[in-house]
């Protein structure tokens, strides 16, 4: 039979994808049902929070900073209440993170403000003395893209039944009611903050992507 | 089926099947070296294939037309 | 037989997807030298605006090396080793040959593309599968069309028993296939919703989830990039090169099976103390300890191999190289171990340490074994001797010394910032604040980065070694049975 299976090359292939797929099936498949059920109380991002995610992401904060607080007291004192499973339900893609060359930010908007954001993206250093962490400028100029963040509301609303829309939970709506709903959200982050060019932005009816991504970092708590 | 059943399953799933792979896995250490003793095949021969690979070489073990044809209707 | 006494082994490809290796070799490490000084320097944050931060750069590094450099590699053994353990050439078939020139060509548009998104920052942010839907289609045609190749190949082979080398390619090609293919599910956002960005797409997987699979993948993509394909080279190139027989072919065999089935286990280790469940957490820690033995039983293999022959380490740097390469293995499979023991993994997760740990496989392991394959081939592809053992010897010399540095210091920076995060005074509250553990590391991120760029300069000797090789060296009348032929 072994050496059969070496002769083989069709069996032998499928020999070896048995194997190295048994680890999957076993680890993985199962707890999918279990896993994804939100804590209560949770909510899934308003479209301004996701646009400000995918600013997240397309800077890969996530190479520097993570999403998840250990159950040490070591972390949770200086992160706060160490994660749960739950906390994540809404989060597509996950952004846990593999490295802390910066803080934990899981819980940041608990003890950061619109103020200290902008500030800090602008030159880090000036807000936190020897940081290596590069400021973010662009972020000033570039425009977020609502309606990309919009699209991703509403597939995840269609495909995964996340429950926009619904008693207590955030509205999505139509595009043009999340239009608004966008603008009426990052107001209050625009007076906070200083930059000329974000209110002037703001005005003629631009979301910079410092509105947003501070929008979703204020959010994470 | 609820999570319970299936945890059990998986359970049970797992435990057979990993007892079957190390069977098998004891059962090719037994057939590697019992092949050897009584002659049958010399897998350490199989080393020369690395040694051996010019294309005017003599391969270690030919294969048979008919099996060749059998090989590409596999693929 | 009279036909195959002019039939020769053809090895376009495989020199095709060699100057592929060396260019996303110089790209890769130098964007990888380049971060590594910015972090001990961040005003070389701002040279190119919003496209040279660290964060847009760092998977410009990680894909540039992993899917660049050292698949490449992989791709250019197989060309070659492929024909050579089954005894047929790829000029046999137009069809195969046709299957590896599309293959290379396709390879090299999305890899273009993936690194013009990537600086663009379009990304899924899954580590090592950053890239969007429509690049993971391109990446799954480039994958088929190796399958096709290498199962091709197999079909019309004359050597009946498949050598070790080509099962550790196989699995390379099935795994890899199934873990991206299962972690890159995702939704396209302009289908459902008609707006947005086209290419933009959500996760299949939500949250913890999500995490599951995402290490899932990339602990294994890991282990079949890294670890499986680069045992596939090493099988052939160590005893090709010094003329010995694989120790024990039975191991080889049975380190094999190990290898398949305890690997997969292993991702957990990734996911200590987080939101996963416990018992899969125990089992990814348990897993990386049981990994110690195949893993050892291949590297194993490969020292005893050379018993006997040790003199020929001091004659041809070629095995000097796949011998540090094999203990480099060794040193970076106990080390990974120790780090998924939980408490251990406690203090080094998210630290320097883990970084660390990664360089010591791939530039110790991975980047030494695919220079020697290089190496290696290259008298053969080119017809001409190597160009200097001299160069041969220093590059040797200034890349083991640059690892040295690497993982020296970032195993101190690592414990060091580990224990400065839970160090606490005498009343129980944190004694530093997050800050403070990141200066204290600035010394460290010096020496790595140095580290680094002695590698990248290392690379550099190699490059051109290999170019002169191709160009300037002495032709050779027959191809040269055991040893590669060099120049001094």
């Amino acid at each position: 039979m072994f050496h059969w299976l070496e002769k083989n090359p069709f069996f032998f292939a499928v020999g070896v994808f048995v194997v190295i797929a048994y680890a999957g099936i076993v680890e993985i498949l199962p707890d999918f049902a279990e896993r994804a059920r939100p804590v209560e109380g949770r909510k899934p991002y308003t479209v301004l929070q996701l646009a400000g995610r995918d600013v997240y992401i397309k800077d890969s904060c996530n190479a520097c900073h993570s999403q998840l607080i250990r159950p040490f007291k070591s972390e949770t004192d200086r992160y706060g209440m160490y994660s749960l499973s739950g906390e994540f339900a809404y989060d597509r893609p996950f952004l846990w993170g593999s490295k802390r060359t910066g803080p934990d930010l899981m819980r940041v908007g608990n003890y950061r403000t619109t103020d200290w954001h902008e500030n800090h993206m602008l030159d880090p250093t000036s807000i936190v003395p020897g940081s290596i962490m590069p400021a973010y400028k662009h972020m000033f100029n570039n425009v977020a893209d609502i309606e990309t963040a919009y699209a991703e509301a509403y597939t995840v609303k269609k495909v995964f039944n996340v429950p926009y829309d619904q008693p207590d939970m955030p509205k999505l709506g139509t595009w043009d009611e999340a239009q608004k709903a966008v603008l009426e959200e990052a107001k209050p982050i625009v007076e906070a903050m200083k930059s000329q060019e974000v209110k002037e932005a703001y005005a003629r009816g631009e979301i910079k992507e410092i509105v947003a991504i501070i929008a979703y970092l204020n959010s994470l708590k | 089926m609820d999570m319970e059943t299936i945890r059990e399953l998986q359970a049970y799933g797992y435990f057979f099947f990993t007892v079957f792979l190390v069977l098998i896995l004891y059962g090719y250490v037994y057939h590697l070296y019992k092949s050897e003793k009584i002659g049958r095949r010399n897998y350490e021969k199989y080393a020369d294939i690395a040694l051996n690979d010019d294309i005017t070489d003599a391969p270690v073990e030919k294969i048979e037309p008919i099996e060749e044809q059998k090989q590409k209707e596999e693929q | 037989m009279q036909s195959s006494n002019v039939i020769n082994y053809d090895y376009s490809v495989a020199k095709l997807f060699s100057y592929a290796a060396i260019l996303f070799g110089i790209i890769g490490m130098g964007i990888g030298v380049f971060i590594a000084y910015q972090m001990a320097f961040p005003e070389l944050n701002y040279l190119a605006g919003e496209y040279g931060t660290f964060s847009r750069l760092r998977p410009l590094h990680t894909s540039g090396v992993i899917f660049g450099f050292m698949l490449s590699g992989i791709f250019a053994t197989w060309y070659y080793v492929g024909q050579r353990v089954l005894k047929v050439s790829v000029a046999e078939s137009p069809f195969l040959m046709f299957i590896g020139k599309l293959h290379f060509w396709l390879y090299m548009v999305v890899m273009l593309v993936a690194v013009v998104s990537l600086f663009a920052g379009v990304s899924t942010s899954k580590e090592y599968a950053e890239l969007e839907w429509p690049l993971d289609i391109g990446v799954v045609v480039v994958w088929v069309l190796w399958g096709v190749h290498m199962f091709g190949l197999i079909g019309i082979r004359r050597e009946k028993t498949l050598y070790i080398s080509v099962w550790y390619y196989i699995a390379t090609f099935l795994g890899v296939a199934m873990l991206y293919l299962f972690n890159n599910m995702e939704v396209p956002t302009y289908f459902v919703a008609g707006m947005g960005k086209w290419y933009h797409s959500v996760s299949m997987y939500a949250g913890t989830n999500d995490a599951l699979v995402q290490w899932w993948y990339g602990h294994n993509a890991v282990a079949f990039i890294f670890t499986v394909a680069i045992i596939a080279q090493i099988y052939y190139f160590l005893p090709k090169e010094s003329g010995q027989p694989v120790y024990s072919y039975k191991l080889s065999l049975l380190s094999f099976w190990g290898l398949m089935f305890v690997y997969l286990w292993a991702g957990g280790h990734h996911l200590i103390y987080s939101t996963v469940p416990d018992w899969m957490q125990t089992m990814g820690s348990i897993f990386s300890i049981v990994l110690i033995l195949p893993s050892w039983g291949s590297a194993i293999n490969m020292l005893l191999t050379m018993k006997g022959e040790w003199g020929q380490l001091k004659e041809n740097p070629l095995i000097k190289f796949m011998v540090l390469a094999s203990t480099f293995y060794m040193f970076s499979t106990i080390e990974g171990p120790i780090q998924s023991i939980k408490s251990v993994n406690a203090l080094a997760h998210f630290t320097d340490w883990i970084p660390g740990h990664v360089h010591d496989g791939t530039l110790g392991w991975v980047g030494f074994m695919t220079m020697a394959a290089m190496y290696h081939m290259a008298p053969r592809m080119f017809k001409r001797e190597l160009y200097s053992k001299k160069l041969m010897e220093s590059q040797f010399w200034i890349q083991t010394t640059g690892i040295v540095l690497y993982f020296s210091s970032m195993w101190i920076a690592g414990i060091t910032q580990g224990m400065m995060w839970r160090a606490t005074d005498q009343f129980g509250n944190l004694s530093y604040s997050f800050i403070d553990t990141v200066t204290v590391l600035i010394p460290y991120y010096v020496i790595r980065a140095t580290g680094g760029l002695l590698y990248l300069i290392g690379f550099f000797i190699f490059t051109y070694n290999f170019y002169k090789t191709m160009t300037a060296s002495k032709a050779i009348e027959n191809e040269p049975q055991h040893a590669s032929p060099m120049a001094a």
